[in-house]
């Protein structure tokens, strides 16, 4: 696995803000869960209250040892590591919305037209607009060999575009 | 269902004759295997058409060598790109990976493929041996049984993340929490769905598995120039033939390792539904329980390795056995295998091998002449593979992202399959950045609702009574079992620190 | 759809493979039947503008594909496609018992008539039961019910249980766990009214799908199963059938020693049919496009009686006797009419409100 938080900041104090957004996360969630399953047969809430509420008392564990972190001056809420390095937070984001863009894209485009698109597009954001030949020749052979193998081999029902469409329609 | 040598022998040779159906099924099943979202199962479905065709001894061939090599091939993505092909590789990355990340993934390569086809030709021929005792498995491990088997797969949330075990279990019981999501298995209550319908039959795997291992991966290597570290990358450019031949001696040196890693996944593959991700996390814990260096699981350590892979084939060979004894799959893929042979009018049950033993056993013998034609075919090929981990991270994330999308799509085929996979991208991203364990996150998402399931069934059983976990003598043996294999590494601790002082 | 095949992953059932497989096999016979359809001649794109139905024919199916429906709907849309003189394009929606596809086809088709719904009424409708969905019940109508496979209780080959007397007497004495698909099904039902009856405890323990049913009966786990009557009486070598929730035992020759619940316990239920698969439509489309839904039911009507269609039913491999002869809305109201009432009878043992 690829945990590097250690690494990652290396100023006087270290920046805890980032550790404690998937308790967070995890907390809220665990509340709403049990929202749910207020009025649900007791069967179907023993496991879920078990493991939810070691989940929070965990949660609080976490809190207190950072907080004692804080409050002893050898850390901060900073958020840290996770956004660090900061010059790879725009192309990151920039890649975020291209993944968001494929999935909502591919519904109207089809497979074919949005793999390729999606590939190009990272790989020229990815590599600063270079070999943009090559870019397109890969996204073109990869995205081509995709339609091969899922959907005239194996018949996934992807959604349809205008290129699968034409493929239908010529062959 | 006694042992005849002849009737063995004879089989054995007449496989081999087959050798043109087995050598396509293997490829074939490697390339089903390293896509997420295809696999061994829905193959045979889509070929379906092709295998009825075949005479029905070559159909069972083709079948068994697609099975037993997409269960290999799931193995290649999980160790060269942290993206495993099927649950029941979810555990390969945890060491296979680092291995690669050190320039050793040709290495890692041969290891995986060696303890693979070891561990799955041992567990074939143990299951040809021993079958009428390896039938009885699955009449003595029911509900309360397979809880306490769960918790010895469930327990390596609390081992994972040595580093800091309070995020491993926070990581760990947030993935459980996500696994039970869903309605429940009794009275189909929908609980914490946030109101969407896909998410009543629990949280699909295959979004869980590619957003978290692979899609995360994808943003966080953009950072660097390939997924190697320099010095890996280093030692990735000098490996020659040496890495694979250094790989197969390493992996034979533990051959012991093999043997009972992978009759772990034999017995749990016996039971029917229990299945490969269970074997596979199962045989890490024990392996990492009963090791002299557990400090070294999670970092590139070959034990690690050799556990999940070893016992994942060996689940294999397992899953066929309640289909010919009881007639009853014991996973997916047997239960297509069933369809075929009843086509061709076989009737699976004890009668099989009495009346037509070449049928009864001829899966094995497929089964084990497929993993030695494996050794000759696969092997050489990991020299290849592994050179996909130089490519530059401006290519490689773009296709991780894109077809592990694909992949997250294919068993439902439905988009919100697509969104969840990139939920679970972001959660996995969070959570690599900020040192949380992915794989603890997805031990629970996976291990979570089986054991759910078994726990409800247990107490809906016993009407409700919680004591009903310790009302088997057979379960009670194994909760001993799960506490010592917990303590265990902590008192070796105590008692090599002893020693050291001594 | 589901065509998934997550190695290993719990809730992905492949329960009834033969179903997939006895598709497969027919498919070669309804290319035969397809190109007898070419050879009758397809009306004009002018015709076709003018009349019902002028596009192709949209199912959708809320289980998986390569299920019993999906087994079901290709034997009859492949006939039924040579009177409607369009094609059948079929989506699968599976999960949450059905929901899912419920939800998408009141949600998303159009009423026009050429979008329909092709399910196994009997879970399905008790899905309602136990929770409702976000639409009108009533205002979705099955027609052209296909098949009619009552639910059974089993016991695996080797129980000492032969007959289910022995079964009651025994659950007057102590608990008997039984084995059921889900709560919510037709089956399910029977043995909760059995015991409520007889005195005899059942346990009814819900093993998500017909594969994990049989695999408790079979290895021990549960004294008996519940479950409709095809999937075990094809697997006779394995399971034996001891009681049927019907008033007449539709496969005698499959079915030998089983007795009629009602006939030999005195009581009066409704046929607890659990494979009872037809189409649906929205009730908005017999309403305002009245003629449209005619020439549904009347085309329909015409695939029961022709012969073709018994031809490709018997590729299936189903017995027979499981397949509808004709299918009448009443008979279909009724049906629905009473698993409802019975399911409400129940129904907090169902949702364990109790």
């Amino acid at each position: 696995m690829t945990e590097n938080n250690e690494n990652t900041d290396k100023a006087d104090k270290n920046s805890l803000g980032g550790d404690l957004i998937l308790p967070i996360a995890a907390f809220i969630f665990t509340l709403y869960y049990f929202y749910t399953i207020i009025d649900v047969p007791r069967i179907a809430q023993i496991s879920a209250f078990f493991v939810g509420i070691i989940l929070i008392f965990l949660i609080g564990l976490l809190a207190i040892r950072i907080g004692r972190e804080v409050k002893a001056g050898t850390a901060d809420l900073r958020l840290g590591g996770i956004i660090e390095p900061r010059s790879f937070i725009p192309k990151r984001l920039a890649l975020l919305a291209l993944t968001l863009g494929f999935i909502i894209f591919v519904q109207w485009l089809g497979f074919t037209l949005t793999v390729f698109t999606f590939l190009s597009l990272a790989m020229l954001l990815l590599g600063n607009g270079r070999n943009k030949g090559f870019v397109f020749a890969i996204a073109g052979i990869l995205s081509f060999g995709g339609y091969l193998l899922f959907i005239v081999a194996f018949k996934t029902r992807f959604p349809a575009g205008p290129f699968e469409q034409l493929m239908e329609r010529l062959f | 269902m006694e042992f005849d040598p002849a009737l063995f022998i004879d089989l054995f040779a007449r496989t081999f004759t087959f050798w043109w159906v087995i050598l396509p099924a293997i490829f074939l099943g490697l390339i089903v295997g390293a896509i997420p979202g295809f696999s061994a199962a829905n193959t045979i479905i889509i070929l379906l058409p092709m295998t009825l065709a075949m005479d029905p001894e070559v159909g069972l061939i083709f079948m068994v060598a697609l099975y037993a090599s997409s269960r290999m091939g799931a193995g290649i993505p999980a160790i060269l790109v942290n993206i495993p092909g099927t649950a029941g590789a979810a555990a390969t990355p945890l060491d296979g990976y680092p291995m690669t990340k050190q320039g050793r993934g040709q290495q890692a390569l041969a290891i995986s493929f060696v303890s693979s086809v070891f561990g799955g030709l041992l567990a074939t021929i143990i299951t040809l041996l021993a079958m009428p005792w390896l039938s009885q498995v699955a009449f003595y491990l029911h509900s309360v049984e397979m809880i306490v088997i769960m918790l010895f797969g469930i327990s390596l949330i609390a081992t994972i993340a040595a580093r800091d075990t309070l995020k491993g279990l926070i990581a760990g019981f947030f993935g459980l929490m996500i696994g039970y999501i869903g309605a429940d298995v009794v009275y189909e209550t929908p609980r914490g769905t946030f109101g969407f319908l896909e998410l009543y039959d629990k949280v699909p795997l295959i979004p869980a598995l590619v957003g978290l291992f692979a899609v995360s991966e994808a943003f966080f290597v953009i950072e660097g120039e390939s997924i190697l570290s320099k010095r890996g990358k280093e030692a990735m450019q000098k490996a020659g033939w040496a890495a694979t031949i250094e790989g197969v001696k390493i992996a034979l040196s533990k051959w012991w390792h093999i043997i009972w890693t992978s009759m772990i996944g034999l017995v749990i593959g016996v039971v029917p539904g229990a299945g490969a991700a269970i074997a596979a996390f199962v045989a890490y814990q024990q392996s990492r329980a009963f090791s002299k260096t557990p400090e070294l699981y999670g970092t590139g350590h070959v034990e690690g390795l050799i556990a999940p892979e070893s016992a994942n084939n060996g689940v294999t060979s397992g899953t066929l056995v309640p289909l010919l004894v009881i007639g009853i799959p014991g996973g997916a893929t047997a239960a297509i295998m069933l369809v075929v042979l009843q086509y061709h009018g076989v009737t699976m049950g004890p009668d099989l091998f009495m009346e037509s033993p070449e049928l009864a056993y001829g899966p094995f013998a497929a089964m084990a002449v497929t993993y030695f034609i494996m050794i000759f075919t696969i092997l050489p090929l990991a020299r290849y593979m592994s050179r996909i981990t130089v490519v530059s991270t401006i290519y490689m994330s773009p296709i991780i992202i894109s077809f592990t999308l694909v992949g997250a799509f294919v068993p439902r085929q439905y988009m919100f399959d697509m969104y969840l996979a990139l939920v679970f991208g972001v959660i996995g991203y969070v959570a690599r950045k900020t040192g949380y364990h992915t794989a603890a996150i997805l031990i629970g998402v996976i291990l979570g609702p089986l054991l759910e399931t078994y726990f409800l069934r247990a107490l809906k059983m016993s009407e409700g009574d919680i004591m009903v976990i310790f009302s088997k003598d057979l379960a009670n043996v194994l909760w001993v079992g799960l506490v010592i294999s917990l303590c265990i590494p902590y008192a070796m601790q105590r008692w090599r620190a002893w020693k050291a002082a001594a | 759809m589901a065509r998934t095949a997550l190695d290993n992953w719990e809730k992905i059932m492949f329960d009834d493979y033969f179903d997939e497989l006895d598709r497969r096999r027919f498919l070669a016979g309804s290319a035969a039947v397809a190109g007898a359809g070419l050879l009758t001649g397809l009306p004009s794109a002018e015709a076709l503008a003018n009349k019902f139905p002028s596009r192709n024919i949209k199912v959708y199916v809320p289980t998986r594909e390569g299920g019993g429906a999906d087994r079901n709907l290709r034997a009859f849309s492949s006939i039924w496609k040579k009177y409607l003189k369009v094609n059948f394009e079929v989506s699968f929606y599976p999960g949450a018992a059905g929901r899912v596809g419920y939800e998408k086809y009141m949600g998303l088709a159009k009423e026009d008539g050429h979008d329909l719904l092709f399910g196994n009424m009997g879970p399905e409708v008790l899905n309602w039961v136990v929770k409702k969905p976000t639409f009108n019940v009533a205002d979705l109508v099955y027609f052209a019910q296909m098949d009619r496979d009552p639910g059974i209780i089993f016991v695996g080959r080797k129980s000492k249980f032969t007959h289910i007397d022995q079964i009651v007497a025994e659950g007057k004495k102590r608990t008997i766990q039984v084995g059921v698909s889900r709560l919510a099904h037709p089956a399910t039902l029977g043995v909760l009214a059995l015991g409520r009856h007889t005195g005899a405890k059942f346990n009814v323990i819900p093993l998500s799908g017909g594969k994990n049913t049989r695999a408790g009966v079979a290895t021990g786990e549960m004294d008996c199963g519940a479950l409709p009557s095809g999937g075990i009486a094809r697997r006779g070598k394995n399971f034996r059938i001891l009681a049927i929730f019907d008033n007449t035992n539709p496969i005698p020759d499959k079915i030998k020693d089983a007795v009629l619940v009602n006939k030999h316990f005195g009581m009066n239920l409704p046929p607890l049919i659990a494979g009872a698969r037809a189409f649906g439509i929205k009730k908005s489309v017999i309403e305002k496009q009245a003629h449209h839904f005619k020439i549904l039911k009347d085309t329909a009507n015409m695939v029961f009686n022709d012969p073709e269609y018994r031809e490709v039913l018997k590729k299936t491999k189903v017995p027979m006797a499981l397949f509808t002869k004709s299918s009448s809305p009443e008979e279909i109201a009724k049906y629905v009419k009473d698993i409802t009432a019975i399911g409400e009878q129940y129904r907090d043992l169902l949702t364990g409100k109790s």
